[in-house]
């Protein structure tokens, strides 16, 4: 009995800073996400100029570490997927930015610019359903054939309205920050999946809570340039029946979620690797996440290379924002389309 | 078994050619170019003002000047919703493939002797589910939100009270009537009230 007792107590005591972290993460998550709400329903315009300045590039500089994290030493068998996921990156990315260009120079209808765009959905879910079968032949015991006729059910609703599609991709791309932090701490901190599961029902219900109080608002006043591009980047122009003011707040709320996630949590949760103490020295403790730096066989000058341009790019990013806020945005939310396009390989691989 | 599959078939064949109408011709009239704009209206009291004004945002004019011009610029979402016949075939085309491959993947995956798996399941679910509700939506019209009228009932309140108040609006452009010197003539849907406060 008194065995049993000391067992017990032992394992409160073992688990007890578990169960603190964990209570401390959810803590951090809900209060993230219920003043992120409040910010984005409250002053959308305001916080969204804000979040975008502040966080917009950091945030991507944090995506490129994360991504060279996951990036093995020698791809091997992955060397198709991968081949194949950077080749679909470049591609897709000049192919969007071109898309603009094009507009500009030529003299499309508006169906054309459609069928343009409705293309160019169709390139990229043909190519995540390539990388999706490149990974599916990796995984042998699973069965991703199930893939192929979302694809196309996708499709189809793209061709339908291609305009639609693109808006539902600028919804659900903050959307695959919370995936990434599930498969994390999957791997990381399993202890905690459960909680972060349930916390995560909070999303739909501010999303919820968010329509319901603002539906029925007044649109933003688009008095300026900015304030237009704001709006019509939430799709106020393709949902002129939704109050503009709901469109942008819960795409600010959207956003601001995964900005935290990229930003915060995943820094702050650490390397994939558990267990390992921590290196005494700062720099070390920086390369040690990154194997491909840290590796005899890796490339520590190529990686310190990319994340320095990358600074040098956030830098420039924030001048830019500081100079000329609306062009510098507009340039950014077309270019980052590539950092969108980057996550679905490295989510991919960790399916 | 083989039967019973053949016949299931044959019955969702027939089903999907009578909910698209597969076997109506496609009328030869000629649609009449949309000269009506949807977009939102206020109604503000002032007491400061001198004269009834009437203010259009320039993005709503342009939109309704495109209208009347018959040009496919308005993006609103009616028109984001695929009219384009091309479109439409390689919506259909690709709608048929993900069916198609859907079914082979469900069929097979009940003859694999394992079942479904847990997040198939869930995919599969989610897929009947969207497009259950889907069709139910586009055939109840569930996406359409409440009437129209329904943002106009507070109009009389708000007036009375001196507070704005506002709702959808059909912007259209009429044939002149040469019995009336109205330029432009604002109609609320407004249902009379009875004293007990309910509609009539």
């Amino acid at each position: 009995m008194q065995e049993a007792a000391e067992l017990n107590l032992a394992t409160l005591v073992v688990n007890e800073p578990v169960e603190q972290g964990r209570r401390i993460f959810v803590a951090a998550l809900l209060i993230c996400a219920i003043a992120s709400a409040a910010l984005a329903g409250l002053l959308p315009l305001q916080v969204s100029i804000v979040t975008v300045f502040l966080f917009a590039g950091p945030h991507n500089w944090f995506e490129l570490r994360y991504f060279l994290m996951r990036l093995p030493v020698r791809f091997g068998k992955s060397r198709p997927f991968f081949m194949t996921a950077f080749i679909g990156v470049a591609c897709l990315t000049v192919a969007y930015v071109s898309l603009p260009l094009l507009y500009q120079t030529t003299l499309w209808s508006y169906e054309r610019s459609l069928v343009a765009i409705g293309l160019w959905n169709t390139w990229l879910l043909a190519w995540l359903s390539t990388l999706a079968f490149l990974r599916s032949k990796q995984k042998p015991r699973s069965d991703w054939s199930w893939v192929l006729p979302i694809a196309f059910a996708l499709c189809a609703i793209n061709w339908i309205a291609p305009a639609l599609f693109s808006l539902a991709l600028v919804y659900v791309h903050p959307l695959i920050a919370l995936w990434f932090l599930d498969k994390h701490l999957q791997r990381n901190r399993p202890h905690w999946v459960a909680a972060y599961r349930r916390s995560l029902v909070l999303v739909p219900l501010i999303v919820g809570f968010l329509v319901w109080q603002l539906w029925g608002t007044h649109s933003l006043t688009e008095d300026n340039g900015l304030f237009w591009r704001i709006t019509q980047h939430s799709g106020a122009e393709l949902l002129p029946q939704v109050s503009s003011h709901l469109l942008v707040s819960v795409h600010l709320f959207l956003e601001m979620l995964h900005y935290f996630v990229w930003l915060l949590a995943l820094p702050l949760l650490g390397p994939l690797v558990i267990g390992r103490k921590p290196h005494p020295n700062l720099l070390a403790r920086f390369w040690e996440p990154v194997p491909i730096a840290r590796h005899p066989r890796g490339f520590p000058k190529t990686v310190a290379f990319m994340l320095a341009i990358g600074a040098a790019l956030v830098l420039l990013l924030w001048f830019g924002f500081s100079t000329d806020y609306a062009t510098t945005r507009d340039i950014y939310f077309t270019v980052a389309m590539a950092h969108v396009i980057a996550e679905a390989p490295f989510l991919m691989k960790m399916l | 078994m083989k039967a019973t599959q053949f016949v299931g078939c044959i019955v969702l064949l027939v089903l999907s050619v009578v909910l698209v109408h597969a076997d109506i011709a496609k009328p030869k009239t000629t649609p009449e170019p949309n000269k009506s704009l949807y977009t939102s209206l206020e109604i503000i009291p002032d007491a400061k003002t001198s004269e009834a004004r009437l203010q259009i945002r320039q993005s709503s004019f342009n939109e309704l000047r495109a209208a009347l011009n018959a040009e496919p610029n308005n993006a609103a979402i009616a028109s984001t919703i695929t009219r384009s016949s091309t479109r439409t075939i390689i919506a259909g085309l690709l709608l048929f493939l993900s069916v198609s491959f859907g079914g082979v993947w469900f069929v097979r995956a009940f003859r694999s002797g394992q079942g479904l798996r847990r997040a198939e399941k869930i995919a599969a679910i989610g897929l009947i589910a969207v497009a259950t509700f889907g069709a139910a939506a586009l055939i109840t019209r569930g996406n359409a939100g409440p009437p129209p009228a329904f943002r106009w009932r507070n109009l009389p309140t708000a007036l009375a009270a001196g507070q704005s108040s506002g709702g959808p609006v059909l912007l259209e452009v009429v044939p002149d009537d040469p019995n009336s010197g109205i330029g432009i003539k604002l109609i609320i849907p407004l249902k009379k009230q009875k004293p007990n406060g309910e509609e009539e």
